[in-house]
């Protein structure tokens, strides 16, 4: 916003900051291992939380490539997920992740599920008056690994494709499996059938190729500086596949 | 153009301070303009370039995306403020022995964040510091010779006296 | 130079010492041009243009006028037609009865705060006849194309433009030795490719900025973030008919200019502003508004053929190439000579034909940016030399070595070579990088990788036009050197100040660099081409010569000794040899101004004007501007290690080593820093930098969608590696190296990128979209 008003764009009449509510910022583990992060929490402080781990890791990952040091240092969660920008990286993280965002205003606090969240670009369920005041993260099994994988053309840019995964793994085959693709359409997007057609495999290469190919159905990928709708859709089957390796490997610290 | 003003109090380098300003003023608008400590600069006011950076209660963050009202009561550092009685402050001195320093206009907000890195972390690999001044665009170094400096400034922070260290606080 | 016994204690040459003025930029009191504030100064902003090409038939500015706190409105029709531009002179003060692209600046606002300007800015209305416009060079040479510039014949020129073919065409320039058609007759194996390059943005960190003031008498002075206080001053003069003695400009610290900042933009335009409403005025160019109106790179388009035998001995080589120029001509012509004029890089063809065309078309101007056009023909030259080792299976570095150009030979045009250590370079590069046992056994890349070395080599010219010094001995002993010379941060005043230092056996610190400043300093063309060390250097030497004739002849009376017996010691002093007889330097101030047989102030001057005139007999040239005067040849060698992701096609460079000769580094870790800093800003323009037109609106004006390398975009080490091989005509031996480690990048990263993916793209930037097709389809063209 500041941005655009140094820019000359009209500047908003009114600007009410959020800054000085309290119990708003920080994240707290629930005793059944459900993690809350507040709204007003920067980038930078998700990015050092060492409890997002396992199956929360993708969020912690996502975080730390946010942009840069100092952007991390000012953005929001609440403020990522309420501009909603179809190349960011806590929508698709998120969706990966099966966060409930949490909602409060004139009517009260609400829940809104990650899958209905985002309803295009720039375009949330947040109705007139509401603001999101957390994410609340479905507990991680023991069994749970996850991811956030980005790519973009220089450090520091907005992904030109990006892939979180969240999976369980367990006696060599896939328990549980969330795939959301980033920067590829208006919303980050998952493809239900394709994830649950993972359920019980090898997470190997054949069956990737399949999944990644139901993804590339489904997605709506822009032609813009970053490269071309053609060209997403040329990279996403391999960088989902290196997503789905980095999780396996996540407890090995390999990462490709 | 809003007419609302506001009086900003809040402390910079160490002295507070008091401004009568229009209440959409920028952080970096208020520094430069109304306190006439022109360090920070105006590389791209869009928060893409690093050369506007400062601390505000020790973390960096970009002035240029900052409205001042929203710094109210805060501690802002600028690089102005890193120097003590005129002599440099332990990063400066690396980035001067180091010959990082080219045109300059980038290295403000450079130092900024080389500060604000050791202050949180003063041993550093070299992918930290590579990391801690990623979102600074600089035209002139390559950066080869600027995570030279701070990793001479690593080594002689860690060397340095314990309690001259504590004294330096955020300015390293 | 001829003196009596001269012992130069050279020992401020050849130290690695940090800026001058590194103190001040480190602790934020450094003052560049948005940092200065004049008392009752008012801001400036400008209307751009919203049409790339039209007639201006009128202005509503009165609602501008209107809003409560502008001053001043300025359109077009508030000038006389007078024009300015280094090579052809065709562009006004503000644009004047026509646009030419879209960004180009149509009025300009006086107000008593910047935001208050942009606002006024922003309610002018320009109203205009839009005329058909041309955005490609396809365009612009077609058959009854718009013509940008219906006056172009009267427009002053420094060349002969009279070969041109089309009405859009600026330049058509050719360069030819021996006899193409049997060149390629003789050859075994010919090459016929195009090569492509993309608009670069200089992306100095500062964006242009001026601040103007009216004095009493009427004089102007403007401050302003320039590459030449003297070109600033031409151009206010030529565009506003303001005579020169009316013109004093100088320049604070200046945050990068790369060529972008040799012409002028904001100057005249402050100037104009200051003049009307009799209060200074400080314009500073948003970033935005830097990448849409200043200038570009040129994007280039060269159809390349070399002519090889078998066994690897070049015959032949011809180019043609098309320069887009943009909407005006800038130093577009001589960009294109000077590609040209590298056509053939380091290595010795008999039969050359070289031929570039510059064009207009209606988009943002292009001019000077770091390699000047080399790096274009480079890029082209260097890859199609590695095709053609691939083809007649001989090692790249083999061939290369096969065919250098030597110290003696001749360049194209006739300039004998007159020093090479690029032996030396390619040698040191090959040895550290391990060429040759990657040749044998390359290294492995992890899966989904592959890792290949490239190597490019780079010539090019230290020097242009003409400089000069002026040295002062003062009372207490010191000097002051005044150049002209303005530092853009490369480092220019410290070397200056090592150079005179060295001259006269003192300290730097013993050393007052002057500011440039058009009424202070003795002429300067400007700080570009790599120039600065090699052509100031040597006025400063002659300067030096000078004051330490005056000096020795003075000693000589004071010490009651001959000439002979003397001897320059460190630290200000000239004494009797062998005895501890001596003057100080601050004795002979003394007796030099204050005795009646001192013979006055004590004044060493300097000019240089490089003389290698071309030779019509080693050349034919038509079209072409006169390149008597350009400078001396350096040369360099660049390896790159690339590693290409299989997956994204992207191309991440893991190590490079750049060995360039200096001829003697005044400064080693300044000429480190200029080498690491000019490959960074070649990665940028070989893999990251484009900018994007959509007909004639360039879509990309702002750091978050154009993107230059970040800290972590760069490789751990860029090893430079300097080599000196001593110029006969500097006082030390030195050249430049400002662009060379540019034009380096830019050709040892395709080179690379071909060796370890197998498929080569044959334009730059080469994204990751353009390395992936390439990697699957074998694209070998350029379309995308």
């Amino acid at each position: 916003m500041v941005a655009g008003m140094n820019a000359g764009l009209p500047k908003p009449s009114q600007v009410v900051s959020l800054q000085d509510i309290p119990g708003l910022r920080g994240m707290i583990v629930e005793a059944d291992g459900a993690v809350r992060i507040a709204a007003m929490t920067v980038h930078a402080a998700v990015a050092a939380e060492s409890r997002l781990a396992g199956g929360l890791a993708v969020v912690r990952e996502a975080a730390l490539q946010i942009a840069h040091p100092a952007i991390r240092n000012m953005g929001t969660l609440g403020g990522s997920l309420a501009d909603a920008d179809p190349n960011a990286d806590y929508p698709c993280a998120l969706l990966a992740a099966g966060a409930d965002i949490e909602l409060a205003g004139p009517r009260g606090r609400r829940i809104c599920p990650v899958d209905a969240f985002f309803l295009g670009r720039f375009t949330t369920a947040l109705a007139a008056g509401e603001i999101i005041v957390g994410v609340k993260l479905p507990p991680p099994a023991l069994e749970e690994t996850s991811t956030y994988l980005k790519f973009s053309r220089v450090d520091g840019d907005y992904a030109t494709v990006s892939v979180a995964v969240r999976m369980g793994w367990r006696d060599g085959a896939c328990t549980a499996i969330r795939i959301a693709l980033g920067s590829c359409g208006g919303t980050p997007i998952r493809v239900p059938s394709a994830e649950r057609a993972l359920v019980g495999t090898k997470l190997d290469v054949a069956a990737l190729r399949i999944a990644a190919g139901a993804y590339v159905a489904a997605c709506d990928p822009p032609s813009d500086f970053r490269g071309t709708a053609d060209y997403r859709r040329m990279i996403i089957p391999g960088l989902l596949e290196r997503a789905v390796r980095n999780a396996l490997n996540a407890d090995r610290g390999i990462r490709s | 153009m809003s007419t609302d003003r506001t009086t900003l109090s809040f402390h910079v380098n160490g002295d507070p301070q008091a401004v009568a300003i229009p209440i959409h003023r920028t952080l970096l608008e208020v520094l430069r303009d109304e306190l006439a400590l022109t360090g920070a600069k105006k590389g791209c006011n869009t928060g893409t370039c690093g050369a506007c950076n400062v601390l505000v209660d020790d973390v960096m963050i970009r002035s240029c995306l900052r409205l001042a009202v929203s710094v109210a009561e805060c501690k802002v550092t600028t690089v102005e403020g890193l120097a003590r009685n005129g002599m440099p402050s332990v990063v400066q001195q690396a980035f001067l022995d180091a010959g990082a320093i080219q045109c300059g206009f980038c290295m403000t907000g450079m130092i900024v964040s080389a500060s604000a890195l050791l202050a949180q972390n003063p041993a550093p690999t070299r992918d930290e510091i590579r990391i801690a001044i990623s979102g600074n665009l600089c035209r002139c170094s390559g950066y080869v010779k600027v995570v030279d400096a701070i990793e001479l400034a690593a080594s002689r922070f860690r060397q340095g006296n314990a309690a001259e260290a504590a004294a330096m606080e955020i300015r390293i | 130079m001829n003196l009596v016994n001269v012992n130069k204690v050279d020992g401020a040459v050849g130290l690695t010492m940090s800026r001058l003025e590194a103190w001040e930029k480190a602790n934020g009191a450094a003052i560049f041009t948005e940092d200065m504030v004049l008392a009752g100064m008012l801001h400036g902003a400008l209307a751009l243009s919203k049409v790339a090409h039209a007639r201006i038939l009128g202005y509503e500015i009165s609602a501008a006028l209107a809003l409560p706190g502008v001053k001043a409105v300025l359109t077009g029709d508030d000038f006389e037609p007078r024009y300015m531009g280094l090579v052809v002179k065709d562009e006004t003060v503000l644009a004047k009865s026509k646009v030419r692209y879209i960004g180009e600046p149509v009025a300009a606002v006086a107000a008593v705060d910047a935001e208050t300007a942009r606002a006024a800015a922003r309610l002018i209305e320009v109203i205009y006849e839009e005329l058909p416009a041309v955005f490609t060079i396809e365009q612009a040479v077609a058959a009854h194309a718009p013509v940008l510039h219906e006056d172009f014949d009267s427009y002053f020129k420094i060349y002969d433009a009279s070969t041109r073919r089309t009405p859009n065409e600026l330049a058509l320039s050719t360069l030819r030795r021996g006899d193409i058609v049997q060149g390629f007759a003789e050859s075994d194996v010919i090459l016929d490719q195009v090569y492509e390059t993309s608009a670069q943005y200089h992306a100095y960190l500062e964006p242009a900025a001026a601040l103007a003031s009216v004095d009493g008498r009427g004089k102007v002075t403007v401050w302003s973030s320039t590459q030449s206080v003297f070109r600033t001053q031409a151009n206010v003069h030529e565009s506003l008919g303001i005579p020169m003695s009316k013109i004093r400009a100088v320049s604070p610290r200046v945050g990068g200019g790369f060529g972008g900042k040799s012409e002028a933009m904001v100057q005249p335009i402050a100037v104009a502003l200051a003049m009307k409403t009799g209060r200074p005025v400080r314009i500073a160019l948003s970033r935005e508004e830097d990448m849409t109106a200043m200038r570009s790179r040129h994007p280039v388009r060269t159809r390349i053929r070399t002519g090889a035998k078998r066994d690897g001995t070049f015959v032949a080589r011809a180019i043609e190439t098309w320069f887009d120029g943009g909407a005006y001509a800038d130093d577009t012509a001589a960009v294109m000579n000077f590609a040209l004029f590298f056509g053939t890089g380091p290595y010795r063809f008999d039969h050359v034909d070289l031929v570039g065309h510059a064009v207009y078309t209606n988009k943002l101007r292009a001019g000077a940016f770091r390699g000047f056009g080399n790096p274009q023909v480079t890029f082209a030259s260097e890859c199609q030399i590695d095709d053609l080792a691939a083809e007649l299976g001989i090692d790249p570095v083999d061939l290369r070595l096969k065919n250098l150009v030597h110290a003696g030979d001749r360049w194209i045009g006739g300039q004998v070579v007159a020093t090479s250590g690029l032996e030396e370079c390619i040698e040191k590069v090959a040895t550290a990088s391990r060429w040759r046992d990657r040749a044998a056994k390359p290294v492995e890349a992890p899966d989904g990788k592959r890792r290949g070395l490239g190597i490019a080599l780079t010539a090019h010219i230290s020097g242009f036009l003409s400089t000069s010094a002026i040295v002062r001995l003062a009372e207490d002993g010191s000097v002051s050197l005044n150049t002209g010379a303005v530092d853009l941060g490369q480092g220019s005043d410290t070397a200056l100040a090592q150079m005179c230092a060295a001259g006269l056996g003192l300290t730097v610190d013993a050393v007052n660099v002057v500011a440039a400043d058009t009424d202070a300093s003795p002429y300067n063309s400007g700080t570009n081409a790599s120039r600065v060390t090699y052509m100031v250097g040597r006025a400063i030497g002659q300067a030096t010569d000078v004051v330490r004739e005056k000096m020795f002849k003075l000693a000589a009376d004071m010490l009651e000794c001959n000439l002979a017996d003397l001897e320059l010691r460190p630290g200000g002093f000239i004494g009797v040899e062998g005895t501890d007889h001596s003057v100080s330097f601050a004795q002979i101030a003394a007796k030099s101004i204050w005795f009646a047989d001192g013979g006055g102030p004590v004044i060493g001057t300097g000019s240089v004007m490089h003389n290698e005139p071309l030779d019509p007999k080693h050349t034919l040239l038509a079209g072409f501007l006169s390149f008597d005067n350009v400078g001396a040849l350096t040369f360099g060698a660049q390896v790159v290690d690339v590693e290409i992701d299989e997956t994204t096609g992207k191309v991440d460079v893991v190590e490079a080593w750049c060995a360039h000769d200096v001829g003697r580094a005044i400064n080693p870790g300044a000429v480190e820093g200029q080498i690491q800093g000019g490959f960074v800003q070649g990665l940028g323009y070989a893999l990251t930098e484009e900018m994007v037109w959509d007909g004639g609106r360039l879509t990309n004006p702002s750091f978050k969608h154009y993107k230059i390398p970040s800290s972590l975009d760069v490789p751990y080490a860029i090893h430079a590696m300097i080599v000196e091989v001593a110029d006969p005509l500097h006082p030390f031996g030195a050249k430049g190296i400002g662009e060379p480690p540019l034009i380096g990048a830019a050709a040892a990263i395709p080179n690379a990128i071909a060796a370890a993916a197998g498929a080569r793209v044959r334009k730059l930037p080469v994204t990751p979209e353009r390395m992936l097709r390439a990697l699957r389809f074998g694209a070998d063209g350029v379309d995308v």
